[in-house]
């Protein structure tokens, strides 16, 4: 695989409206976001659902801001290694300590 | 800017002013000096922390003893571990780490030469920080892992604790940013030709390391914050009464404190995996388990905090599956240990200092890492925990094994980086003598812990049954002073008068021995070109490469002059970049000191705190200013 | 692994191992250190989180958080991005009356966060939730106070990236430095996205 030590110059950048419409997209996913906490004070769906609603919308915006204005998608693997694995850990982490403080059966906070 | 000139054979580097004597060390870039103060602080930060354990065994080599008071004994145990982890072992792998690691992949210096002095800057800063605390009103007395809530202030009064979240977070901080100058270098800054799977296992073992590090620290860094917090800012994390957590605390602490025991050992197992090779006139028996192990190590040291917790209550489940992770780590450990052997067996053995430590290394991490089994089992920790046994199993891993790694390495790289050998009869005379010594030390705590002797506790009754175990640790931890002494003084001498080393006295494969010794300030005259695992053996014995079939080796040998590298061909030279020495590191360091001051007394003295704080910000922003000026002048590509 | 050497004729060779910028790797890198430090500060929101509502001190998120203020301030650290990312582009141009403007804006979008946030903390003062008044007010001002300073550091370094690069942007280091500042800022941004969803919405 060719590249440059200047790495910019070796592939070519999405355009300046690309960028406009990822921002737009976080916009509509952002109001969808807010949307759904509004409307849901109303109870209209299980607190589960909405969660997990919220959590992909979210998860959307992140994925677009790390690939596009971030430029992962595209760039070098090491980039990539170099973000996820410690995403991965910080989930792991999150996840790890509100089991263990959960106070379920077998398991003390 | 700093250009080198080739004539009649030699490179001269005209503008690369160091600066004679003091000046010179306070604005250095490069590695190879950044290096040496590191090895040379942590040694003294090393020693003292000795004489603090000095001060505990002669407490404890008697019952009932009062030659320290209760709390004096409580802040020696804890900056006695605080110490020797964070100010001694720590700086001593960077520090052989920063000299060696650029060496062995062909680079000129590390990745961000500026961020490397700031780092050993803040370390010394850091440590020094940590010390102040001993004429503050007292050091911290809470235990190396400061658990809550004996750290609040209403148990804690005195600003120790203050100091001890300071000074570990500026080390902390230095060892950040030491570890992404590791990454980055490694990853992006080997010789042509020299891939991954051609790097020597102590690079492959500093970059698991650095990576370990950069995930580790900052959970670290936000327990402690939030312990400043609740000491004062009214927070209530850790504060039970309040529906905080002390548990908590010992959760965010272990999950850095479980990986950091591996930042500790794995780079002294890189040593080993250097030093055994090179006196077996062996390659490395299975390289790619080595060095996979190693990442398998790093990854899985995540999963396994808990089993420092195993007598918390944290119930079956947790238990379980925290000692199922834990002996599970034997596993990747075992496979080093094997490979070390298979490397040794049938080798060509030559018995150096070095090589006598790297083999006590193996049969003392061995010791440790049974004991280290008995401990991962949840029955049987919640005997051992918080007993001398654990005293034990820790010494021998990070005594009998990292330690003596340190010193395998400092006994095969002291000529290269001094350009003098070390007394080698007096080497093995105080290798005998420490390995004996460490033992008497450390393994009678076995059976004091066994039978019953808590941690961290300043005396004992007579009629316990521990007397004889105290006494024999006492006297093997005199004699492993005296053993100490005879490592400085061969040091001492040697640096004087040792016979004057040769730029490969051990016949070595690796790319640091293909320089003089000590090395010139720009490394290599010209990069070297890698084919092989072990360019320099390539280069001294082309046959060998031909009937090994190139372990590694690129294939191709056309029957022309091979050489594991170009190292004597005078090509067209390219210009010798080198980073121009600065004082901006050094002045940042100073302004986040005077910041941390400004920190640790701002619940208390409010405005002379902030002035403190805004002075230290002062201080730093001019420090930044200066960096940003002289990496203009350096930077190669700057459009004017 | 791809190997370079790039031996342009009286420029320096430049050679690495992954044909990769060394600062924009160590930048990288950075951030995933980061993440770990906010993860903490996260987590530690969570593991509190019920154990304030079982207590007799139980300050609610829900009728101390202004949602509406909240969506503002979101939008406008997503919008500092889309404008980070034009101005990123307008320096590989060299078009440095766009550059100029697109960086100025991501400096005038963070202060307008920064001045946002300083609003919410001063108003839920007044409110009674502070640092001490409860498990809440700990672990909230804690994790947004923190995330605020990693704003702050932002704007100073965007505006020394600023004064640096402005009178050439398009030199390759100069794109680099801004590319850079840039990765800083939106991994800033990316954290906002995190927090927004777990402690104001959820």
């Amino acid at each position: 695989m060719a590249g440059h030590s200047e790495e910019h110059g070796a592939h070519t950048h999405p355009s300046d409206r690309f960028y406009w419409i990822v921002a737009g997209v976080l916009a509509v996913v952002t109001a969808l976001e807010v949307g759904l906490f509004i409307v849901n004070e109303q109870h209209l769906i299980a607190k589960w659902l909405e969660v997990a609603l919220l959590l992909i919308l979210s998860t959307i915006k992140g994925a677009a801001v790390v690939m596009f204005f971030m430029h992962l998608k595209g760039d070098a693997g090491i980039f990539k290694f170099v973000f996820l694995v410690p995403l991965a850990f910080a989930t792991t982490l999150l996840l790890s300590f509100m089991v263990l403080f959960s106070e379920h059966v077998g398991i003390a906070g | 800017m700093a250009i080198a000139e080739r004539t009649a054979g030699t490179v001269s580097i005209p503008g690369v002013n160091v600066r004679p004597g003091w000046a010179g060390w306070l604005s250095t870039t490069d590695h190879k000096r950044i290096g040496i103060m590191y090895l040379v602080s942590a040694f003294v930060f090393f020693l003292i922390g000795g004489i603090e354990a000095l001060l505990m065994r002669i407490q404890l080599g008697v019952p009932d003893n009062t030659f320290l008071t209760p709390d004096v004994y409580n802040q020696m145990f804890t900056m006695h571990g605080t110490t020797m982890i964070f100010l001694g072992l720590m700086p001593l792998n960077v520090g052989l780490g920063n000299y060696m690691v650029p060496l062995m992949i062909g680079a000129r210096d590390m990745a961000f030469p500026r961020l490397n002095a700031l780092s050993i800057w803040l370390f010394i800063f850091g440590g020094l920080m940590l010390y102040v605390s001993f004429l503050v009103g007292g050091a911290p007395n809470v235990g190396w892992f400061a658990y809550a809530p004996l750290t609040q202030k209403q148990f804690a009064p005195t600003a120790g604790v203050d100091y001890w979240i300071i000074g570990i977070g500026l080390t902390g901080v230095a060892s950040i940013a030491g570890a992404l100058n590791f990454i980055v270098t490694i990853l992006n800054m080997r010789a042509p030709g020299m891939t991954l799977n051609r790097m020597p296992l102590f690079v492959w073992m500093q970059l698991v390391v650095a990576f370990i590090l950069i995930f580790a620290f900052p959970v670290l860094t936000v327990a402690t914050i939030q312990l400043l917090f609740d000491r004062h800012f009214g927070t209530r994390f850790f504060l039970p009464n309040l529906g905080g957590d002390a548990v908590l605390w010992q959760h965010l602490f272990w999950f850095f404190g479980h990986p950091e025991v591996y930042i500790l050992i794995l780079p002294t197992m890189g040593i080993i995996s250097e030093v055994l090779p090179t006196f077996s006139r062996k390659p490395i028996f299975g390289y790619a388990f080595v060095a996979y192990s190693g990442v398998a190590i790093g990854f899985l040291g995540f999963l396994v905090w808990a089993h420092h917790m195993f007598a918390v209550g944290l119930g079956p489940l947790a238990n379980a599956f925290f000692g199922a992770a834990s002996f599970l780590i034997a596993v990747p450990t075992g496979v080093k240990i094997f490979n070390w052997l298979a490397t040794m067996w049938q080798g060509s053995l030559n018995l150096t200092t070095a090589m006598h430590y790297a083999i006590g290394f193996i049969s003392m991490f061995i010791i440790g890492g049974i004991s280290g089994i008995t401990l991962a089992s949840p029955p049987i920790n919640v005997q051992q925990t918080d007993s001398y046994y654990v005293v034990a199993h820790m010494h021998y891993v990070l005594f009998g094994g990292a330690i003596q790694g340190i010193f395998a390495g400092i006994f095969y790289w002291f000529p290269k980086m001094t350009g003098r050998m070390l007394d080698e009869r007096l080497g093995k005379w105080q290798f005998w003598l420490m390995l004996i010594s460490f033992n008497l030390t450390f393994f009678p705590m076995h059976l004091s812990g066994n039978a019953g002797m808590p941690r961290r506790i300043y005396t004992y009754e007579a009629e316990m049954g521990w007397n004889l175990w105290n006494l024999i640790s006492t006297i093997g931890s005199l004699l492993l002073a005296v053993a100490f002494l005879l490592f400085l003084w061969n040091v001492v001498t040697s640096i004087r008068r040792g016979p004057v080393a040769p730029a490969d006295p051990w016949d070595g494969a690796t790319l640091e021995w293909a320089v003089s010794s000590p090395p010139p300030v720009y490394n290599f005259a010209v990069t070297p070109h890698v084919r092989s695992r072990r360019p320099l053996w390539d280069q001294k014995y082309p046959s060998l490469h031909e009937i090994n079939g190139g372990h590694g080796a690129s294939g191709a040998y056309h029957g022309e002059r091979r050489d594991g590298f170009e190292h004597d061909t005078p090509p067209a030279m390219e210009p010798i970049h080198l980073p121009s020495p600065t004082y901006a590191p050094l002045i940042v360091s100073v302004g986040i000191m005077i910041l941390g001051f400004g920190i640790i007394y701002l619940g208390d003295f409010g405005l002379i705190a902030a002035s403190a704080m805004l002075v230290g910000l002062l201080t730093m922003a001019f420090g930044i200013l200066t960096w940003v000026r002289i990496s203009h002048v350096d930077s190669p590509h700057h459009a004017h | 692994m791809s190997e370079l050497t790039t031996r342009t004729h009286g420029a320096v060779a430049h050679h690495t191992s992954l044909g990769v910028d060394n600062r924009k790797l160590g930048v990288w890198a950075f951030i995933g250190s980061e993440t770990l430090f906010f993860a903490t500060l996260i987590t530690t929101y969570f593991v509190f989180a019920p154990v304030n509502r079982a207590r007799p001190d139980f300050q609610d998120p829900r009728e101390f958080l202004d949602i509406e203020l909240t969506t503002v301030l979101a939008s406008i650290l997503l919008a500092s991005s889309l404008t980070m990312v034009l101005a990123l582009s307008a320096s590989r141009r060299g078009d440095r009356r766009s550059f100029t403007t697109w960086l100025l804006a991501t400096v005038g979008l963070g202060l307008a966060f920064i001045g946002g946030q300083a609003y919410e903390f001063n108003h839920l003062y007044h409110e009674g939730l502070t640092l001490s008044s409860s498990l809440f007010g700990t672990t909230f001002f804690v994790l947004t106070g923190f995330h605020g300073t990693h704003v702050a550091i932002g704007v100073i370094w965007l505006l020394s990236v600023f004064f640096k690069v402005r009178a050439y942007p398009d030199s390759p280091e100069n794109v680099m430095d801004v590319e850079i500042a840039g990765l800083y800022w939106h991994f800033v941004d990316l954290v906002w996205v995190a927090i927004f969803v777990l402690v104001y919405l959820i």
